[in-house]
């Protein structure tokens, strides 16, 4: 199964999660869903992801000046991105559950 | 580092361009991070941005479908037209780096801006032969009003005040008004070089075209016809008039009609119109020669001698002797 696919489903998730415990900016955010093992998350999606949570008012941004390199923009979790992440993150869970429940019934090795 | 500055900018040039039929401020908002991200990517390791990112343009339509963008606002069949505009600008820009060394600036542009002025003169001149060339309906590289050179040169200052005036002032100025300025500077370019070709073509026809070799000058303006007498005063017919190259002496014009009822056409051969002849038509008209008339007949002879007494006046001994 194409985890592609699968990942247009959940990346919102997944960025909001890793924005949990520290602001990032963009590249960073990247490095973060790929180093927690999400490898085929592409360029532009997260960016593109990061557009539209800030547009629809779940994120937070301000400007960084870096000594070496260009201006860096940050995103951070507002209490609305909180209460989004929280709402999506028992959907999921919920969603697993019942998906392992379903395989498990069948005797599908994890 | 193997990801050069250029290879940034041009891939970023192209993402701008997949979406260039969203709303500029979208577009903008989507793409603000992508050239430091394409550092980020550029430092990490070897390899070209496309073999590591994929095309700018798949770059762009993942970009555009995880924003949830979509299609911009503009109608489709703009689509096509915005794009094909930004592939342009693209490419001008990239003509604009690249050819800049050429001209020992960094870019084409930081060439031709200090050069700006002498432009605006330039489209002022142009202006004037338009304008010229739309009321008298032809124009010199000097424009004229009505033939008239001072008032040209009115127009000619005036336009060229009106030009730099505009030069100062369009700096600054966006949307529609900047469309309207560069669709009248197309339009004044295109009339001016049909104006100027007019100007060449006319330049070339009248080198000589249409004159025969005479000697006539604006002295002579005023002669219509040329009568010569001989020593007798009488008429001479069919006289030949020639400079000191042999060159023929063309003078005035034929001024009445001839046998036929025609106006006879202009050649040297005096006079056009002998019944014109100041001092008395000649008797007959058969005395073309100015050799010894008697041969002709003896009528001649007399006829002419009232108009002797005119030469008199001019105190020639000759008509004197006649008398």
């Amino acid at each position: 199964m194409d985890t592609t696919q699968l990942l247009k489903g959940v990346l919102d998730l997944a960025v909001l999660a890793v924005l949990k415990d520290e602001d990032g900016y963009g590249y960073d955010i990247l490095r973060r869903l790929r180093e927690a093992g999400l490898t085929e998350v592409g360029d532009a999606s997260v960016y593109g992801t990061l557009r539209r949570l800030f547009a629809a008012g779940l994120l937070t941004t301000y400007v960084v000046p870096s000594e070496s390199g260009p201006h860096r923009k940050y995103y951070s979790l507002n209490t609305a991105g909180r209460d989004q992440l929280t709402r999506s993150g028992k959907t999921w869970r919920s969603f697993a559950t019942t998906m392992d429940a379903l395989l498990d019934d069948r005797g599908m090795a994890a | 580092m193997t990801v050069t500055g250029q290879e940034i900018t041009d891939y970023v040039d192209r993402v701008r361009a997949a979406l260039a039929d969203l709303p500029p401020g979208v577009r903008d908002e989507l793409t603000e991070d992508l050239p430091e991200h394409l550092a980020e990517v550029a430092a990490e390791g070897e390899g070209a941005l496309v073999d590591r990112l994929g095309t700018p343009e798949a770059y762009a339509a993942e970009l555009r479908a995880a924003a949830g963008a979509g299609e911009g606002r503009r109608p489709a069949r703009f689509h096509r037209l915005a794009e094909a505009r930004e592939r342009a600008a693209t490419q001008i820009r990239l003509l604009d780096r690249q050819l800049g060394p050429v001209l020992g600036h960094e870019t084409v542009s930081d060439f031709l801006r200090p050069l700006r002025p002498a432009w605006w003169l330039v489209r002022g001149w142009l202006a004037a032969l338009v304008v010229a060339w739309m009321v008298d309906g032809r124009s010199g590289l000097v424009p004229r009003l009505g033939g008239n050179t001072s008032m040209g040169l009115l127009l000619l200052i005036g336009a060229l005040v009106a030009s730099m005036w505009w030069g100062r002032r369009s700096a600054g100025i966006i949307g529609w008004r900047r469309q309207l300025h560069q669709i009248a500077t197309a339009a004044l370019l295109l009339f001016s070089f049909a104006v100027l070709v007019q100007v060449d073509e006319r330049a070339d026809t009248d080198v000589y075209n249409g004159y025969e070799q005479t000697s006539v000058d604006h002295r002579y303006e005023r002669i219509e016809d040329v009568f010569v007498y001989d020593q007798q005063g009488r008429l001479i017919r069919d006289a030949q008039l020639f400079d000191q190259n042999g060159v023929p002496i063309r003078l005035g014009w034929p001024n009445c009609l001839d046998s036929s009822g025609a106006v006879p056409a202009p050649r040297n051969a005096y006079p056009y119109c002998p019944e014109l002849a100041p001092f008395g038509a000649p008797g007959s008209p058969s005395i073309a020669p100015p050799a010894p008339a008697p041969t002709d007949s003896g009528t001649p002879t007399p006829t002419p001698t009232p108009a002797a007494p005119a030469p008199t006046t001019s105190a020639s001994p000759e008509p004197t002797s006649t008398r």
